[in-house]
């Protein structure tokens, strides 16, 4: 919603110039529209007769963006519907736009899909022998300017690849959202749009855990074998440990996702082993810790309050460094079975961020179809989504704290 | 399994060639005594090619590992072979969301969504 205000300018009544985006005392991006009305000769005794200039504001420019990074088929969609549950609301395609669209808008947020961004359509990499995780298949510099403008408040048309054909669509007007997400293989690859996120996830998989979760996906599929899944793993990974990896670092949270520990020689990857590792010193963003900040601890919730059944659970918590950065890291191994284990797990966990007692829970029941719903990835989800909610409301409070500091000064 | 999926492939388009066979000649009544065989019209054949839009891209997923596996057998290092591959990968993802999206319509839900005060619709809480 943008704020309106006329004025009227009396010494500037012989020409008539529209102002390019300056920024006023307030440090809101303004369009200033000049309107240049014929002055009557009759009357005019003191009324004002020159044009009127209407400054328009768009007040909402606190977007908010956050980045997620991670391979095809690692549960990003997953994770954005979690996410967008949080705030409330389902996110939906825009209506009466393209059917093919993978955008996703609901009240709070907009999901953008970096897919949009391919430089080059299917069979344009097919030409050049290149995959779309190569950074030659990606306009980079469209990404930044498009997201730099919604973050400013300004509405883009911003371009639709269409996952069916392969082909590039024509655009799809997209309004700033309070909440943008950006979800795809390089949303920190190119530093200037790294500079622009105000928080960023990778989901890291283990190269086991991908391989059970795609032939889940695509053994119902005719045509597709244990060999041809294998076969298009192997042929990608040279491109996605060039390119993609090296995004982890980066990140403020990862969610690595791991074979489990619990059950010796399992390969089946039903109980998982989920680590979530969360970036020291990130502003608006206090690490989830368990018992006490800052120390080591083993625990198993399992014993005489609670019984669970095998494997069990068994979490971790610690101090860490990983790429050279200061983490810590919270790790929970097994799944839950019941819904008791759930709210006493959440009962023990500090630093969530919930707004009542049994937040967690509540949301994780709500989505109790979605994969990952009984073990640490459905958990750990959720959790992140309430840190952002919590990111997302420090933000636009520090914001609107500022100006009223600066009409004071 | 696969006899289903052909006979689901094949009696659509069948059908919905007629409309276009009949199109502009004059208006004939070929099943008037066979009332189940009556000539779809293009509205409801349209209906039923969108019904096998996912076996197009089950047929698109196919035909790219088949071409993969092809540019493959020469040199499995370079460039083709690992964007055929990249391409099998998109459509099976793509295939996944097609399937999913299949699952979550569930008609009293999406017209319960824009009309909650229907009597079909309300819920009470407590």
């Amino acid at each position: 919603m943008a704020v309106c205000s006329a004025y009227t300018t009396q010494s500037l009544h012989s020409t008539c110039s529209i102002s390019t985006p300056a920024k006023t005392h307030l440090g809101f991006h303004q369009k200033q529209v000049v309107f240049y009305r014929r002055s009557s000769k009759r009357g005019g005794s003191g009324s004002s007769s020159g044009p009127c200039v209407i400054t328009c504001s768009a007040g909402d420019s606190q977007t908010v963006v956050i980045g997620l990074a991670a391979d095809s088929g690692c549960g990003k969609s997953t994770f954005m519907r979690r996410l967008t549950s949080v705030f409330g609301g389902a996110a939906e395609p825009p209506k009466g736009g393209n059917p093919d669209s993978n955008t996703l808008i609901s009240d709070m947020t907009t999901v953008i899909c970096l897919d949009d961004y391919h430089s080059l359509d299917r069979t344009g990499r097919k030409e050049k022998g290149v995959t779309a995780l190569d950074p030659r298949a990606n306009d980079f510099d469209l990404m930044y300017e498009q997201v730099k403008a919604i973050k400013s408040g300004v509405a883009v048309d911003k371009p639709i690849y269409n996952h069916v054909t392969g082909l590039l669509d024509p655009p799809e007007l997209i309004k700033p959202p309070k909440i943008l997400v950006i979800e795809g293989l390089h949303p920190m690859f190119d530093e200037r749009v790294r500079d622009l996120l105000d928080f960023s996830i990778y989901l890291d998989i283990s190269n086991e855990v991908k391989f059970a979760w795609k032939i889940q996906r695509d053994m119902a599929e005719r045509g597709h074998s244990l060999e041809s899944i294998r076969a298009s793993i192997e042929a990608r990974k040279p491109d996605f440990d060039a390119y993609i990896d090296p995004q982890k670092k980066y990140a403020d949270a990862v969610i690595e996702v791991l074979p489990t520990q619990l059950i010796p020689d399992d390969n089946e990857g039903k109980v998982l082993r989920v680590r979530l590792i969360m970036k020291e010193g990130v502003k608006h963003f206090s690490p989830v810790y368990l018992f006490d900040e800052g120390s080591t601890i083993s625990w198993i919730p399992c014993g005489r309050k609670l019984t669970c059944s095998y494997p069990g659970i068994k979490f971790h918590y610690g101090p860490d460094t990983y790429f050279g950065n200061e983490v810590s890291i919270l790790e929970m191994d097994g799944q839950f079975d019941r819904l008791d284990e759930l709210i006493y797990v959440e009962s023990h966990l500090s630093n969530i961020s919930t707004k009542f007692y049994g937040e967690v829970t509540q949301q994780m029941l709500k989505h109790a179809d979605f994969p990952g719903s009984n073990n640490g990835t459905g958990l750990f989800q959720t959790i992140v989504g309430l840190k952002i909610r919590d990111l997302y409301e420090q933000i636009t409070s520090s914001k609107t704290a500022a100006p009223l500091e600066a009409t004071k000064a | 399994m696969a006899t289903l999926f052909t006979l689901n492939l094949v009696t659509p388009r069948a059908i919905a060639s007629l409309p276009d066979s009949t199109k502009g000649s004059p208006i004939r009544v070929p099943y008037l005594n066979q009332p189940w065989k009556r000539i779809l019209s293009p509205l409801e054949s349209r209906r039923m090619q969108v019904r096998a839009a996912p076996d197009r891209l089950s047929e698109k997923v196919e035909q790219s590992i088949k071409e993969a596996q092809e540019a493959c057998s020469d040199d499995p290092a370079s460039g083709e072979c690992v964007a055929a591959w990249d391409e099998v990968e998109e459509l099976s993802a793509a295939a996944s969301h097609a399937r999913d999206r299949l699952k979550d319509n569930d008609p009293l839900e999406n017209y319960c969504q824009d009309n909650p005060e229907t009597d079909e619709c309300k819920t009470y809480d407590n």
